[in-house]
């Protein structure tokens, strides 16, 4: 192990550049795809945030009946997506109203009647199909006795989930596809820094060293740039993070509204290494593989 | 120990390189390989190695069976080799002591006997004065040494030489071929391939003749 372990760094230090060259192509490449990954982690927090915001409310008909009320209210009650539920009494939204719109008090005060109706105020629970889920008990609660009328700005709720779709799709995409350019890349490079050592690999099987001895420190280099990659490009990303979050303070607060402009979060810092090392290896396993196949004619 | 029954290899199918070859090699024996360029010499010496296959026939290394060792063993049958190269094949990053030494780490030594089996290495050539050199800092003579000392360290049953003396002047050549000499002394089985016929002649040693790739004598 230790003999392995040896081999490999001298094998780095005997090819610094070839080395060194893998690791900036790995950062650049993974700087690309951890970049997208912030965009789409602050658009989804963005959009996340403003979502919540989204309330159901349900107009109540004059005429309703307690019963109806009270049957209304146990089905809302028993929604599990349901967060919380404000009963609005007509009195309350008509005084609500009032003080709203105090500059128009003369109209409002020849009034002689409330033309407002008692409504609930439902919020829900975040969840990922949270719109569709609004939408489904909007529907449910229309067709209910009592119920005069719903909103819950359901045109901009359909353009946002559709945006939403597009996104991770268009992520999933784009990160699919760097995936295979980078063990496409890791693979190349592995491949260099076969090729300037040619010599010393053909010699060392010829002069009895086994497959696994020459394969694993090619594997450990693969897993090592693949690391200080991985590690490298998260640097980066959050060294860019600080200085838009810096630099840009104001324009964001004044768009995102206090929403803070974030880095990736813990557990996908941890998915973006383990990908950078799997890739790291594979690359270097394709290719290594490739050349011990062909050393005997 | 080394046993050869119809042997034939061609290259690409229709070039023979080897034709119908049977003959055989004692423990501790030393022989000259010999026939002009394009005979066959080093295709065999390949074959005894693994390093290329053949289409028909048996050949036997120290009753290893090669024809029959997959890919992934041939590690076992180099272990018993020790291979000198008509180019030398020697790492120019690396110094002497550490091109000998290469050998021993490959096959997994531990750092005392790489150093102790290098040393000893060095000594039979009469190197290690130049332990620190590297490679393009030497002469043919001492590079073909240095190459010697690599096949030597793991001391192995058996030595296949390809052209060794083949760039070097008579006076290096001699002292050469008494390096190989001297190895022969210790049990050490010795195919000297060469189509240097002076040598051949100011010698006694047994010689198997190949021309076209065929035996023509032994």
């Amino acid at each position: 192990m230790l003999n392995t372990i040896q081999t490999t760094f001298s094998n780095i230090k005997s090819n610094k550049q070839t080395f060194l060259v893998s690791i900036a192509t790995i950062t650049v490449a993974f700087s690309i795809l951890g970049l997208f990954l912030v965009i789409f982690v602050n658009l989804n927090t963005f959009l996340m945030t403003w979502s919540k915001q989204v309330q159901l409310i349900v107009y109540l008909e004059d005429k309703i009946t307690g019963d109806q009320k009270q049957g209304l209210e146990k089905l809302i009650s028993i929604n599990s997506d349901v967060e919380s539920m404000t009963f609005v009494s007509k009195e309350a939204a008509w005084q609500g109203f009032k003080n709203t719109f105090s500059g128009n008090s003369e109209v409002i005060e020849d009034l002689e009647f409330n033309p407002l109706p008692s409504s609930y105020s439902l919020k829900f629970k975040p969840a990922d199909d949270r719109f569709l889920r609004i939408r489904q008990f909007a529907d449910l609660l229309s067709k209910r006795p009592g119920v005069e009328s719903l909103e819950y700005g359901e045109r901009w709720l359909g353009a946002f989930e559709k945006f939403m779709v597009f996104i991770r799709i268009f992520l999933l995409a784009v990160g699919s596809l760097l995936a295979i350019g980078l063990t496409l890349i890791i693979s190349n490079t592995i491949k260099l820094s076969y090729y300037s050592r040619q010599d010393e690999i053909e010699l060392m099987l010829l002069i009895g060293a086994t497959p696994r001895y020459v394969k694993i420190p090619f594997l450990i280099e693969g897993l090592l740039q693949g690391l200080t990659g991985g590690i490298a490009a998260l640097a980066l990303i959050k060294a860019i993070q600080l200085y838009i979050r810096y630099q840009f303070q104001g324009s964001l607060e004044s768009i995102a509204r206090g929403i803070e402009f974030q880095y990736i979060p813990q557990s996908m810092i941890l998915t973006v290494l383990a990908t950078s090392v799997f890739i790291g290896w594979l690359g270097s396993f394709i290719s290594i593989r490739q050349f011990l196949h062909v050393e005997r004619k | 120990m080394i046993q050869l029954f119809n042997v034939s290899k061609t290259y690409g199918g229709v070039t023979p390189a080897l034709i119908d070859i049977t003959f055989s090699i004692k423990k501790g024996e030393f022989i000259f390989l010999t026939g002009p360029s394009g005979a066959g010499k080093t295709t065999l010496l390949k074959i005894l190695f693994g390093a290329e296959v053949f289409d028909r026939g048996q050949v036997l290394v120290h009753g290893m069976n090669i024809g029959k060792i997959p890919e992934r063993r041939l590690y076992s049958l180099r272990r018993k080799i020790g291979v000198v190269f008509q180019d030398y094949k020697l790492l120019a990053r690396k110094s002497v002591f550490e091109n000998v030494a290469f050998a021993q780490e490959v096959i997994g030594a531990d750092r005392k006997r790489i150093r102790y089996k290098t040393w000893e290495a060095l000594k039979n050539v009469g190197l290690t004065h130049k332990k620190d050199f590297f490679p393009p800092q030497l002469s043919g003579g001492e590079q073909q040494r240095v190459a010697i000392a690599r096949a030597l360290v793991n001391s192995p049953r058996v030595i296949l030489a390809d052209e060794p003396t083949g760039n070097l002047d008579p006076e290096i050549s001699l002292e050469i071929l008494k390096l190989f000499e001297r190895t022969k002394q210790k049990g050490v089985t010795i195919i000297f391939a060469t189509h240097n016929q002076e040598m051949i002649r100011s010698r006694n040693h047994r010689v198997v003749v190949l021309n076209r790739g065929m035996l023509v004598s032994q």
